[in-house]
């Protein structure tokens, strides 16, 4: 057996730590991580709500390309989820929780409340992006309708694709930007993108833009959400 | 301490216990302890290079584990000029991870790592001086051709050089350039509407991702260029990395070292003084 010199030993010693930080840790990496890596998610999100400002836009020309029917379509059900009047009755959309009047919207109402049209980017969690115009009305302007109060920190956006659900910070839901949207390229929205009416907002990632709605609830705390309770992050702000 | 001048400056050098003198040589080979070579790096230097390994290693595996959920860069319903190998994933075996969210979480929190690395070594080579021995200088481009001739065997002699040769000044300079741009692309992808005016001055979200890809390729390079070559020219500057000690008699421009091309310096003459032969 050789001797241990200075050199043999940096060696082993080097192959012996690096072998025990393998061993330690599959590929999602040291389980010992996680608490580390929730507090830095925790941290970011501190950053990254004061850099959010509502004065933010995200534009691009008229001219540009819209993605059109290369938009994804997207659902976690194992089918496509669509309204069953005859089950359920007609579809309407409750705004509740911290509200003075609380909502209860068929689409004709949603309809005849002002709208906007804005052709915005959409930003995949995965790195993708889509381009599309979206129709509908401003979550600010649904908020106001209500009248909700100084405890609504926070949103829950629910659908009736089975229990997906997530929820904002009000800043972001109140950006000008954040719709609930009945109308994609000029018309209706279909079912492969959330019909009859969905959450679309640029200031968020796609996963945090409810599809299948359901359900606006202002509340005084946050409530996770489908892929925030997978692992995600639950600010997913862009 | 009152004298002023030349005078009070010599008598200090010759009473410093550093200055070599007949003092010294007096003692004899056997008792005269060595002057201990300053380190040739600071250890704020030691630290931050193998902080930055673990911090670049995992920016670099879990960026790789974010980009295979879609290994593309074209927006939806487009095309994209200049990536070839869209929808063909990284192999798994160099991301890290496990999963999409698995490797954003690792890639939101490793990069304050980086960040906080980068800013104290950066911090600490401006205010300690070791910058000097990294910007370019006029001259540098013909130093590098010298190093890049020397290397081709079209020039005999080893390039006189300072701490680094050329070739090596521009890839540590580059280093922490690339660096700055891998956070700037960063945060342009990152916050593409929150910073909107960033991210379009890089030309859209689409095009920032592409520069965000193509600087970690830059800097995957340099690691590897400067890894096989510490091995394969100066295996001896490993150990200035870990304790700090170097023996410029073993340097490349002693042992006229081209990369695999150099013999073991153990018949070299000493240029430390010989106490010791």
């Amino acid at each position: 057996m050789t001797p241990m010199n200075r050199r043999r030993f940096f060696t082993f010693g080097a192959g012996s730590v690096a072998a025990a930080a393998l061993g330690a840790c599959d590929s999602f990496g040291p389980r010992s991580a996680a608490s580390l890596l929730k507090f830095a998610e925790r941290k970011n999100e501190q950053l990254e709500r004061w850099l959010f400002s509502s004065g933010s836009r995200n534009r691009f020309a008229n001219t540009d390309r819209l993605s059109g029917r290369a938009f994804p379509r997207y659902f976690v059900s194992e089918t496509i989820p669509m309204w069953n009047e005859a089950q359920r009755g007609v579809w309407r959309l409750e705004v509740g929780g911290a509200v003075r009047t609380p909502l209860s919207l068929t689409l004709d109402d949603l309809m005849k409340m002002r709208s906007v049209s804005q052709r915005v980017d959409h930003f995949c969690v995965e790195g993708w992006t889509a381009r599309a115009e979206w129709t509908g009305v401003r979550l600010s302007e649904l908020a106001r309708a209500a009248g909700a109060t100084s405890d609504a920190e926070y949103v829950d956006f629910q659908s009736f694709d089975s229990d997906y659900h997530e929820s904002w910070d009000i800043d972001s839901a109140l950006h000008p930007q954040t719709l609930v949207a009945y109308g994609l390229d000029r018309a209706m929205l279909g079912p492969g993108h959330g019909a009859p009416a969905r959450v679309h907002s640029p200031v968020k990632l796609g996963y945090k833009n409810t599809k299948y709605l359901t359900r606006v609830l202002f509340m005084p705390t946050r409530s996770g959400g489908y892929w925030s309770d997978r692992g995600y992050e639950w600010y997913g702000g862009v | 301490m009152t004298i002023p001048g030349g005078e009070s400056l010599g008598d200090a050098v010759d009473s410093s216990p550093l200055a070599p003198g007949p003092a010294a040589s007096a003692e004899g080979p056997g008792a005269a302890a060595r002057p201990r070579p300053a380190a040739r790096h600071h250890w704020i230097v030691r630290l931050t290079h193998w902080v930055n390994v673990v911090a670049l290693g995992l920016m670099i595996t879990s960026g790789l584990r974010i980009f295979n959920a879609y290994p593309a860069f074209a927006r939806r319903g487009e095309s994209f000029c200049c990536y070839p190998f869209a929808g063909k994933p990284i192999p798994e075996a160099l991301t890290f991870g496990g999963w999409l969210a698995g490797a954003r979480n690792w890639h939101f929190a490793a990069m304050w790592l980086l960040f906080a690395n980068g800013f104290v070594y950066l911090a600490f080579i401006y205010l300690h001086g070791e910058w000097r021995d990294l910007v370019p200088r006029r001259g540098d481009a013909r130093d590098m051709w010298e190093m890049v001739k020397f290397y081709l065997f079209a020039r005999r002699e080893h390039p006189h050089q300072g701490k680094h040769n050329a070739l090596q000044k521009s890839a540590y300079f580059s280093m922490p350039i690339l660096g700055a741009l891998a956070i700037l692309t960063g945060i342009a992808i990152w916050k593409p509407v929150q910073f909107a005016p960033l991210t379009n001055a890089l030309g859209g979200y689409v095009w920032a991702r592409y520069w965000h890809f193509l600087v970690m390729l830059g800097l995957v390079l340099l690691s590897i260029v400067h890894t096989v070559m510490v091995f394969a020219v100066d295996p001896y500057s490993l150990r200035s990395m870990i304790t700090g000690g170097y023996d410029d008699s073993k340097s490349p421009e002693a042992r006229n070292a081209r990369p695999f091309f150099w013999h073991r310096p153990s018949a070299a003459p000493r240029t430390d003084g010989g106490l010791d032969t």
